[in-house]
């Protein structure tokens, strides 16, 4: 993961979500739990248990009808591009952000379960695998041999479908492409969003949609004074929707979310 | 963790703390083979004995390792700091040379009872050292010790050609329930052994002659405030915890202390006057 | 010359019954003179603690083999009782470094009275800590792996590494207290090397001490470099925040407290004096010293961070107390009631003397250091960060609690075997020399 090749032109791979757009039908959690193998929740969980590496939020603007305003916000990892948090705080060196990529990766096979980076994520996008991974019988059929499925007791989320990207980098290597160039690839949920609200592209690369959506005044980020710089921007022209990015209200003012 | 592992990066954090783990780690190692090896060095030498009266001796409360001077009075308070072998000490060797033992005009004390011939130089542990015209010391149990263990059940006594130390282990005594190492008075090599009815125990041909061989050991006048203290300590250590006191002012030890006393724990009071912890 | 013994005085009735030495089986192996309860009366005590122990490994046994779902932890509570429990426990047992450092480097040689009982306790609270921690990792075979590939920059590896090696410290520190054991020392190769070994402890108590600075620090950097959390993220010195220092002080304050109290609780429990009382209040000195220290520091940090470091993040900090059941009164508690007070007791020599007023104190010294674990534990994981997120609440599954009183379970186990079969208070003897001599001059004065 982790080039020697000092000549390869960077890629920060990002994203732009327009919550005007997000009518929450789920789909790209369908989709994305489809394309990485994730397992189907196992008798017992509850939604805090549950891995859901992209999970959709429905939020509200806290007014009483005839005021209330509703919006659904996905979130999934936001690779966060500054100290990221989970980066610093794994022990054993299993998470790392890819200098070619910006993707912060997770290596399951190394992980511990210990959960730091759980408690260090401030977009709660990181989820432990507390059962084993069991799919019924027949369901075997509709694994996805790109992505490894992984074991009970190590931490996973989204990783801006690295299947996919190594399957992008096999083609343009096959196809003579340099090795040393960014390649473009869709992941699932983008694939899969009806609306078309999810883009995906380079942010590196100032020609392409999403660089230039990530840069209009109307998009920003979750979090922004925690100064993780994530490469995950929502847009809305909304003003309370911008307002969610912010901190939390205060407990008793009303502010309510519900399920994701 | 090691520089060849994929991933390792050279730089000051790395340095730093594996150079800090592998430090303390080399520290307890070392520490632990320094001890192994000093312990092995010990075992060679032989001094296995010396080793394990310091150890008793250290493990004695307060109130039995005080310095013989504070008994015969020229102190107030003061511990013994070489486990009470006055031969290392110079303060010791400062007093005798300004205030030399008196010996009292009889031959022989009487205290409460027990005869302590003056001939003899008596150790703390209740054992005495007589210096024989032919060069040799006979070593033998004061008759403290020996109305504390009556006739003893079993007797453990080294060969003729043993080698014994001062402070060490002379012989074993096994009496009821107690099982107790004695002390030797002196170094020296076994020549023969006696036994409780003989009166001496060893028959010692002692390493080092002259006074400086008994430098260690009370005698004359130093004997009878030792003794009061030392029925002291027998009064609180037959004090069994539900009982009285015993022995008040007057009392006399009978012949076999043990006797006398079933219910007490005959093992810690042997321990107690034996210097056995 | 033998005379009839002066008969016996009929001896003062007695209320409680008086444990015998002969009533031991096993008396070869206690230390002679020791007074210990009968052979069946020890077994009828370690008895339902050995259950507890049998049920707790059962409930370890179940997060092992079917996996932690059997906790109450999820992915919003990644950390639960088991986290706050081990911190908890790794403060309390900080005393064994801290009494090794103050005896053996800075020589305040009263505390050789209570230093082999401070070492079984830290020996029980971190071996208990890092078997907690082994259940709680999902995959404990990788335990290694911090090893392998460490991550300098994470606290955790620290810890890790710190633990490790202190474990290793302290059960060779153990060493010597079970080689001194009445059967063991007659073995000449175990007398001769306690001797040598015990030679260097001052070694092992410097490197305990450079240890235990780093991982009790350590342990605060876990939630102080936190920068997702603005509730636990603290701005402090180079790569330590603050909590790195907190926590170093809390613990070396609370440890002597712990110490106190245990020791307290074995006199009470036992019916034995084993120390002398000074030593109990210099304990508590230390400890309300360093506790006034730590109090200090902390509400210039709280002060620090209310008015910087958490609005710099855009989290305003009386926000955090308008979750319920989490108010301000739980920051009132912590440093005011379970710090400043404690303090306040264990300094004034007057209460000092007063056990009453000296385990109080103790005790809530502890409570202090529990509730700030806890706080920088659940609290923070309860917390909300995003502004569509809920607060949430955790409670612990039986499995959980299981597993830990399993760990409580052990410690006493460990430690009344200890304090039976080797010297944990060396003051004993001469304490119980000296209460037969009092009794024996006030049956002289009794009898005049």
């Amino acid at each position: 993961m982790i080039s020697a090749n000092k000549q390869i032109r960077a890629a920060r791979y990002g994203m732009t979500i327009d919550v005007d757009r997000c009518n929450g039908c789920g789909a790209c959690m369908v989709a994305c739990s489809v394309e990485n193998n994730v397992p189907p929740a196992h008798e017992g969980a509850t939604d805090r248990k549950g891995l859901t590496w992209i999970r959709v939020y429905k939020v509200d603007n806290g007014e009483e009808y005839p005021n209330r305003r509703t919006a659904f916000v996905p979130v999934m990892c936001q690779h966060c591009g500054n100290e990221t948090p989970c980066v610093h705080v794994c022990p054993q060196q299993a998470v790392d952000v890819d200098p070619s990529t910006g993707v912060v990766g997770e290596m399951p096979q190394r992980c511990l379960g210990c959960r730091y980076c759980m408690a260090a994520c401030p977009y709660h996008a990181r989820y432990f695998n507390w059962w084993d991974p069991a799919w019924p019988a027949g369901m075997e059929k509709t694994l996805n041999p790109g992505v490894t499925p992984r074991m009970r007791g190590v931490v996973e989320k989204c990783n801006l479908c690295h299947g996919r990207w190594h399957a992008a980098k096999e083609q343009a290597a096959a196809a003579g492409k340099p090795d040393t160039e960014p390649v473009s690839y869709v992941p699932a949920c983008v694939e899969a969003c009806p609306t078309g609200a999810i883009h995906f592209g380079d942010l590196n690369d100032a020609s392409s949609a999403t660089a230039k959506e990530a840069a209009e005044p109307d998009s920003f980020r979750l979090l922004e004074k925690l100064n993780t710089q994530p490469k995950i921007y929502y847009r809305s022209k909304k003003d309370w929707v911008r307002g969610i990015a912010a901190a939390p209200r205060p407990g008793g003012a009303g502010k309510e979310n519900s399920r994701g | 963790m090691l520089p060849w592992i994929y991933g390792f990066h050279w730089n000051a954090g790395h340095i730093i703390f594996l150079g800090a783990f592998y430090s303390v780690l080399t520290v307890v190692v070392v520490t632990l083979v320094a001890a192994a090896r000093r312990s092995r060095r010990a075992l060679l030498e032989h001094r296995v004995e010396e080793i394990g009266w310091h150890a008793d001796f250290h493990d004695l409360p307060a109130q039995d390792r005080v310095c013989r001077h504070v008994i015969s009075g020229e102190f107030q308070s003061r511990e013994c700091p070489h486990a009470f072998d006055c031969r290392e000490c110079e303060t010791h060797a400062k007093l005798i040379q300004r205030h030399p033992v008196a010996m009292p005009a009889e031959t022989e004390e009487d205290l409460f009872g027990m005869a302590f011939p003056l001939d003899r130089f008596y150790h703390r542990g209740h054992t005495w050292a007589h210096p024989e015209p032919d060069g040799t010391v006979t070593v033998g149990l004061d008759e403290l010790g020996q109305r504390l263990l009556g006739t003893p059940d079993a007797l453990d006594l080294p060969q003729p050609g043993a080698h014994v130390e001062a402070n060490g282990t002379a012989f074993r005594v096994h009496k009821r329930d107690a099982d107790v190492r004695v002390l030797s008075p002196v170094d020296g090599e076994v020549v023969e052994t006696g036994g409780a009815d003989r009166g001496w125990y060893l028959r010692v041909r002692p390493t080092a002659t002259g006074e400086p061989a008994f430098r260690h050991l009370l005698r004359g006048a130093e004997v009878r405030p030792w003794l009061m203290r030392e029925m002291e300590r027998l009064q609180l250590a037959l004090m069994a915890p539900d009982d009285a006191p015993t022995l008040a002012d007057g009392g006399v030890p009978v012949a076999d202390i043990a006797a006398s006393y079933p219910k007490a724990d005959w093992d810690a009071v042997c321990g107690e006057m034996f210097l056995e912890p | 010359m033998a005379s009839p013994p002066r008969p016996v005085r009929a001896a003062p009735e007695r209320k409680t019954p008086v444990d015998n030495p002969l009533d031991n089986m096993d008396r070869h192996f206690i230390a002679r003179g020791a007074v210990r309860c009968s052979t069946p009366k020890f077994l009828l005590w370690m008895a339902p603690w050995a259950a507890l122990l049998v049920f707790g490994l059962y409930s370890a046994a179940l997060c092992l083999i079917k996996g932690l779902n059997q906790t109450n932890m999820d992915n919003r509570f990644a950390f639960g009782l088991w986290i706050f429990l081990d911190l908890t426990v790794i403060a309390l047992g900080a005393g064994a470094f801290f009494t090794g450092f103050l005896l053996y480097i800075l020589k305040l040689d009263e505390l050789r009275s209570v230093i082999n009982s401070a070492v079984v306790i830290g020996l029980v609270c971190y071996s208990g800590a890092v078997c907690v921690l082994a259940v709680d990792v999902g995959q404990p075979l990788r335990a290694w792996f911090t090893f392998w590939y460490p991550n300098v920059h994470s606290m955790l590896t620290e810890v890790t590494f710190c633990i490790s090696c202190y474990l290793t410290v302290l059960a060779i520190e153990y060493v010597p207290i079970v080689l001194r054991n009445r059967k063991l020392r007659q073995v000449p190769s175990f007398l001769v090397f306690e001797f040598e070994l015990h030679k260097l402890i001052y070694v092992l108590a410097g490197v305990g001490t450079f240890l235990s600075f780093f991982h009790q620090g350590s342990l605060g950097g876990l939630y102080g470099v936190l920068r997702g959390r603005p509730f636990a993220f603290r701005e402090g010195l180079a790569v330590w925040p603050s909590t790195f220092f907190l926590f170093i002080i809390s613990a070396a304050a609370v440890g002597p407290s712990f110490i106190l109290l245990t020791t307290w609780l074995v006199q009470k429990i036992t019916r034995k004096r084993l120390v002398r009382p000074e030593v109990l209040q210099l304990l508590g000195r230390i400890s309300g010293s360093l506790l006034a220290v730590y109090v200090l520091a902390k509400s210039i940090d709280t002060l620090i961070w209310i008015n910087r470091t958490s609005p710099e993040t855009g989290f305003q900090a009386w926000q955090y107390y308008s979750w319920k059941p989490f108010g301000t009164w739980i920051l009132v508690a912590e440093i005011g009631v379970c710090g400043l007070l404690p303090a306040l007791m264990l300094l004034a020599p007057k209460l000092r003397r007063r056990t009453g007023w000296l385990v109080s104190g103790a005790f809530l010294a502890c409570a202090g250091v529990a509730l700030n674990r806890f706080v920088l534990t659940v609290q923070t994981l309860a917390l909300p960060t995003l502004s569509f997120d809920r607060f949430l609440s955790y409670t612990p599954s039986w499995q959980e609690t299981g597993t830990f009183l399993a760990v409580v379970a052990y410690g006493v186990l460990v430690y009344s075997f200890s304090f039976r079969y080797f010297q944990l208070f060396p003051q004993e003897r001469e304490l119980k020399l000296e209460a037969r001599q009092v009794e024996e001059e006030r049956e002289l004065v009794g009898r005049y």
